[in-house]
Parts: C-alpha cells; structure tokens; sequence
C-alpha cells in the first residue's frame, strides 16, 4: 500500500509524518539535532519509516516544509510552513479558524477559510523578534531546560518586564534582571507576556478568530499558552502533538499531490474508504445540525455504481 | 481587468552553474537613462570648476526651477540612491555615523549626511583614511559644496530635519529656504483625490511659496528669474510624463510587457535629469520598445503566472537581485506606490504657460503625503488598472512615513478585493536591513495562498 510522507526540517528540530492513502497519520517522529541539521532529517525519517513498519520504496510522495525545506534532497516538493501547518491544524482540529505557530525562527498567524484552506497569514518581518528563540534565551540565561521554562514561570509571584524586541537584547535584560536579584519565575513570566505581546500583534493582523489552536513546540509550553489566551482574551485548543502539524501538512499535501495523478476511479475509491473509516467530515465538525448553519453542503464523494455481471 | 493577449515564451537566460536561470527580461531601452544619469552626475562633479552655483535640494522636484535659474542642483535622495545602487554607500553611511547620525535614521539622510561630512573634511582629511574604503568614499566625496539648501519635503519627519543637520554639518553658514507642504488628510465628505475643497485651496498655499522660493533664487544668483525657460522646462516634463504614463498602461496587458523594476529604473530621469528633449526621446524610447515588445510577444518575465504590486520605496543595493529574485517564482511586479504614484505622475496638471500650480500641485501628491482614505483610493485603481494577484509590502526600516499604512492598506486590499498580501522588511539605502529568508518566506506563502485561493474558483 502506498503511503506519503511529510517532513519538517525547523531550524531547531527535524519533524517527519507517514500518512496512508486515507490520510490518516501512521507514524511520526521528532529529532532534535541542532539548527537545521541535515543529519536529523534523516534520522527522523528512518524513524518515522520503522515505526511505521514502512521503507522508503512504500513513500511515492515526499513534500518537505519548514526553515530547512530545501536541504531535504528526498522531497518531491516543498512549501512554505504557512501552508503546511494550516493543512496540518485543520486535519488535527477540524473547523478551525486561526493558527498560531511560533517556531525557532520565525512566529506565524495563520487565518483559515471557512472551507478549510489557508486564506491570509501574517509573519514576523524580523529578525527574531517574539520567536521561540527568546525561550532558547532565557533558558540559557536562567541554566535551566527550556522544557522547565513554563512550570517556572507558573511559580511567578512578582511582576517583571522584559521589553526587548530583539532576542540579543532580551537576553542583556535577562541578566540585568538576574543581577537585580530578581526571580527566575518572575523572570520566565515576564518573558512569557513579551513574547505573547508580540504574537498578539501578529494575530491582530490577520484578525481574531475562532476556534484558535497553537502547533509548533511552544504550544506545548503550557504557562506561554495561558498567557497568549489571556492576552488574546480567546480560548486556545490544545492538540496532543502540535510539534508535528507541519510534517503532516506536508504528508497530507504529498497524498493530495500523489492523488491528482492517479485514475479517477482509483481517487474515489481512496476517498471512499477514507469516509468509511470514520475519519471526522471537516464541514460537519461543530455543527449541531441546527437550520441555518452556514457551512455549505457537506462534501460526499460517491462511488460509480457497479453493474456486475 | 487588464486585456489578455498571446506572447510567446521569453527566453530564460542561463546563469552560473550553482545559480538559478534568470527568467526576468528587462527593457533594454532604459540603458539609455543609466548613462543620462551618470553623465548627469560627472556634470555635477564639475560645477565648481566651471564657476556655477550649486543647490542642494531634497525632496519634491523643484529642479525646472533650478535648471531656469541656471543653477547646478544636487538631490540627496537621489545621490544616496545612486551609491547604494552602486553598492558605495558604505563609507558615507559611516562617515555620517561617526558624526553622530545613528543607523536608525532614514538611510537617505544619513548616506547624505555622510556625505555633506566627507565633502566638508575636504581632500586633505580624505587622504587620513577616517573611515577606511579609500576608493569608494572617493565617490562620496565627490559631491561639490553647496552654496545654498532648498527643501521642499512632503509627508516626511526627516526631511527638514535632514537639511537642518546638513545646515549644520556646513557651519550655519550658508542660506537656506523651506517650502512648506501640508499633508493632504483628504478626510473631508468632498474629500478625494484630485477634488474636494482641501485640494483646490492646499495647493495655492504652496504656490505662494515658490513665488517666494523664485525671489530668493534671484536674490542668491542675482540674477532675474528666467521664466520662459521655466515654462519650457515643464513643456518637456508635461510632455515626457505623457509617454511615461502612456507605456506604464500598457502594462496592464497580460502577460506584461515590461515591470516595476524598469520604471524603478526610469526614476532618475522623471525626477531629478535636465529637463530638454532627451528626456523626451528617453520615454519614447521606453514607449516604443514595450510597443515592439507587445507586437512581437515578448514578455518581461518568462511564464508569467502571478501579477504583484509592491508598496514600498525601491530597495535600491537589491534592484537586479530582486527583479530576478520574483521572476523566479513567475512573478511580474507590474505597479508600485513608488513608481506609480510619484514623478509628475499627472501631467494634465501642467500648464507649461502657468506652471507653478501644477508643480505645487504635484510636490503634494507625494505618495506618503495623502490620508488614508486617498491612499485606499490610489491602491484600488492600480490593482484593478493591472489585474493585481498580491502585494509585496517592503516594510522600509528607516523610512516610516512609507511604512506606518501599510498594514491597512493590507487589510483594505484583502476586504474589498480579496488580494492577498505580505510584508518583508528592507531598507532604501541600508542593505544591513534586508534578510533573504523572510523575503523568500513571505513570498512563496503568498504564492501558495493565491493559489488556494484560485482553486476555490
């Protein structure tokens, strides 16, 4: 059975998902190698392919995303983390509206169509102002793990301020503050709510909306997302792995690429068997049934009848 | 819509082995300004040895009234562009640095103040080496001192600013006049471009100015202003703005002719060269080359899928570098704010017979001179007159007079026609602000939006 696969080489992890012909995810997996390392594409792909019990001769689409998309010589074709992660939230949370995703490099808002497809987005326009890049700061700053940064900041009792724009120079503060005998909680918690300004301007660019989900590894910072929430005054959906939205946006866009080349009967057949397993109907997902919703008719792929004989 | 017709393929340029082919195909025709324009420069250099006086301006276009009263006339913009152009800007950004011009300070200015430093130290303090780069800062010392400022700056903080640094810079010493140019808020009911109450009595305001300007002129040069020459000057830019304008219609046709970067290309012309027939026969050239170009069907860039318009001032260290960079990605950039919007950009307003009203008239239709709501106004009618498919927004780093609207210009582009946009950040004279990534990012997501986007259609 043919399967896809969707990879996103970050600038600081390397992401890969299997999805089979219905478009459900198989395998994935996550790599942490070091700023877009060539070595931790593949080691993330070798891994995904083994826990999925798959080789590479069962992937005949590859679509790579992410800082690095160019480096993976493996890839059929690449698009921006924009399309990917909007593919990716939409298949993980069917029905949502707005995407946030802060990366290493660069924070997105990514507002989705009704229908599902990317419709405008917004990008941080430089350097690495408001990124996940501050949080790679502050943990080196604080000697702590960036994985203890939101049970610390959790833990804040006083208010502190972090005014950089600019990661090098949130750093200087960082220090400064350390020096001023001022908590590392209270630190973190001042860290949290400059980061989350900044991705509140984002957002208000591409305009609030409902529902909000966060991909990406910060949205796994649990203390970061009740703030941007706060800030926001939205509620923000939690997915059980935000970090691999992306490589799944990739996958499922190498299976919709794939598909545009296979015989019609071949397609429907594909999407017949995805209706039958159950998979959610995007357009159905919130609707309580109600007259007057909306969201259009429900898409329905329907088999051509077969006259045996 | 713009009118579709059949061009065959341009043909794609091979590059270096590691470089990808070059698929924009730029008009050859505008060769022709680049050596107007150096020619125009090496005059300049000269001025003193040949016992002219020299102005130096910024801003609006007063050089007609320049070139009347047979003066020498120096643009800091236009000079600041020309060394980043040339990649020179360098010790001149310093210099101005040194003096005490931070980085934040719109790159114009500080290339030029730079430069108004290294041109007062003189050769003997050019030979101490005080910032390095003996053989570019050659260049920027090359600039002839002033014998007297004029500024006339719309919608910029810095322009005044800007000449009362270089007042300094030279002493205090030498003269100066400000023409005052009110923002045109256009927010009244009647309110629009080119009509309601504030826009027939604005300009008149100004026109009492320049009739003060020509006065001090003649008091500088002691001479009697030559208005004749001034009419006949304005003839020629009446005229040369005419075939201007005509050419850039014709890149409403699709694919496109010709792009943005050869009317970034034709700037020093239009703005700033002597106004005589040469540039006339310039944009005729301009005109009849993209003319032959439709007869033949050729096309400015190979395979034209997406039709862009950049909002920003031109990025100038990068203009090759991004004339191929979106032809890359099968993208014309067929308009700009900067282009579009600027340079005598409505020449029925000119009476050469009575021209100071059309000239005040165009010194206020200065693209960051306008309200928002004329702003709207302007972005609709291009993107409808070039059946635009998304907007580029350079977010100019030192130049926030550009910058400050373009996030609702973004918005109002997206609500009422449904364009799609995206901002990377630049600078106009300060390569140092520029990141490849964020520009090919935004770019190719805006791509991938609009193409989403069609297949919703």
């Amino acid at each position: 059975m043919w399967h896809t696969l969707g990879v996103d080489l970050g600038s600081t992890t390397a992401k890969a998902v299997v999805v089979a012909p219905d478009g459900r995810p198989v395998s994935s997996s996550i790599v942490q190698m070091g700023a877009v390392s060539k070595k931790g594409v593949e080691r993330a792909i070798a891994a995904a392919l083994e826990d999925g019990g798959l080789t590479r001769g069962d992937i005949v689409r590859t679509v790579s995303t992410g800082y690095g998309r160019r480096l993976v010589e493996l890839a059929d074709r690449s698009f921006t983390e924009i399309s990917c992660h909007a593919r990716g939230a939409v298949a993980m949370m069917p029905g949502v509206r707005l995407v946030i995703d802060i990366g290493g490099q660069d924070s997105k808002a990514i507002a989705i169509g009704q229908d599902g497809l990317l419709d405008r987005f917004a990008i941080n326009d430089r350097c690495a102002s408001g990124t996940g890049r501050f949080f790679d700061v502050l943990s080196r700053a604080l000697e702590v793990e960036v994985t203890d940064i939101s049970d610390l900041a959790a833990a804040t009792s006083h208010e502190a301020e972090v005014s950089g724009m600019c990661a090098t120079f949130a750093e200087t503060e960082v220090i400064s503050l350390l020096a001023q005998d001022v908590a590392p909680a209270d630190i973190s918690a001042a860290v949290m709510r400059s980061v989350a300004s900044r991705t509140v301007g984002l957002v208000a660019q591409v305009r609030k909306n409902t529902p909000v989900v966060m991909t990406g590894g910060v949205a796994q910072n649990a203390s970061f997302v009740a703030e941007l929430s706060r800030q926001l005054d939205l509620s923000i959906g939690h997915l059980d792995e935000p970090q691999i939205a992306g490589a799944l946006g990739a996958a499922l866009i190498a299976r919709d690429d794939y598909l545009s080349t296979v015989p019609d009967d071949e397609r429907m057949q594909t999407e017949w068997d995805r209706q039958r397993s159950g998979s959610p109907i995007e357009s159905c997902q919130d609707c309580d049934g109600a007259a007057g919703d909306d969201r259009g008719p429900v898409p329905v792929t329907l088999m051509p009848t077969v006259t045996r004989v | 819509m713009p009118e579709t017709i059949e061009l065959s393929p341009t043909v794609v340029k091979p590059r270096g082995k590691d470089q990808k082919p070059d698929k924009s195909n730029r008009l050859t025709s505008t060769r022709a300004g680049g050596k107007m324009v150096s020619d125009y420069w090496e005059n300049i250099f000269t001025a003193k040895e040949r016992g002219k006086q020299v102005v130096w301006y910024n801003g609006s276009a007063l050089n007609p009234i320049f070139q009347a009263a047979g003066l020498e006339w120096c643009h800091g913009e236009a000079f600041s562009a020309r060394l980043a152009a040339m990649h020179m800007e360098g010790p001149a950004q310093q210099a101005g640095e040194e003096y005490g011009y931070v980085n934040e300070l719109c790159s114009y200015a500080r290339t030029h103040l730079g430069c108004a430093v290294l041109t007062q130290q003189g050769a003997s303090e050019k030979q101490s080496g005080i910032v390095g780069f003996a053989d570019q800062q050659e260049l920027a010392t090359k600039l002839p001192s002033p014998d007297f400022f004029v500024n006339a700056y719309a919608g910029c903080s810095t322009g005044q600013q800007w000449d009362a640094m270089t007042y300094r810079v030279f002493g205090k010493e030498l003269p100066m006049f400000n023409v005052s140019l009110p923002m045109i808020w256009g927010n009244k009911p009647d309110s629009g471009y080119l009509r309601g109450k504030e826009w027939e009595k604005t300009p008149l305001f100004v026109v009492e100015q320049l009739k003060e300007l020509i006065k001090f002129i003649e008091y500088q040069t002691k001479k009697p202003f030559d208005w004749d020459a001034l009419s006949e000057n304005m003839s020629y830019i009446k005229r040369a703005s005419e075939l201007r304008l005509e050419a850039m219609a014709l890149c409403a046709a699709a694919p496109t002719p010709a792009t943005y970067w050869d009317w970034v290309a034709s700037i020093a012309p239009i703005n700033f060269m002597p106004a005589n027939q040469a540039l006339v026969d310039y944009f005729q050239g301009v005109k009849d080359e993209i003319e032959q170009r439709l007869r033949d069907g050729v096309s400015a860039v190979a395979n034209e899928r997406y039709r862009v318009y950049f909002d920003g001032i031109m990025n100038w260290n990068k203009l090759g570098f991004l004339t191929r960079k979106f032809a890359e990605y099968d993208v014309s950039v067929v308009a700009g704010r900067y282009t579009h919007d600027s340079f005598w950009q409505e020449p029925q307003l000119i009476d050469p017979e009575n021209p100071l009203l059309g000239m005040a008239q165009h010194y206020l239709i200065c693209p960051i001179n306008h309200g928002l709501k004329i702003m709207e106004e302007l972005l609709l009618k291009r993107c409808d007159d070039f059946g635009i498919d998304g907007i580029a927004f350079h977010s100019t780093r030192t130049c926030r007079a550009m910058t400050n609207p373009q996030q609702i210009l973004a918005r109002i582009a997206e609500e009422k026609r449904g364009i799609k946009s995206f901002s990377f950040e630049g600078d106009v004279a300060d390569a140092a602000f520029y990141k490849d990534e964020t520009l090919e990012s935004g770019l190719v997501a805006m791509l991938e939006t609009i193409d989403q986007q069609r297949a919703r259609m």
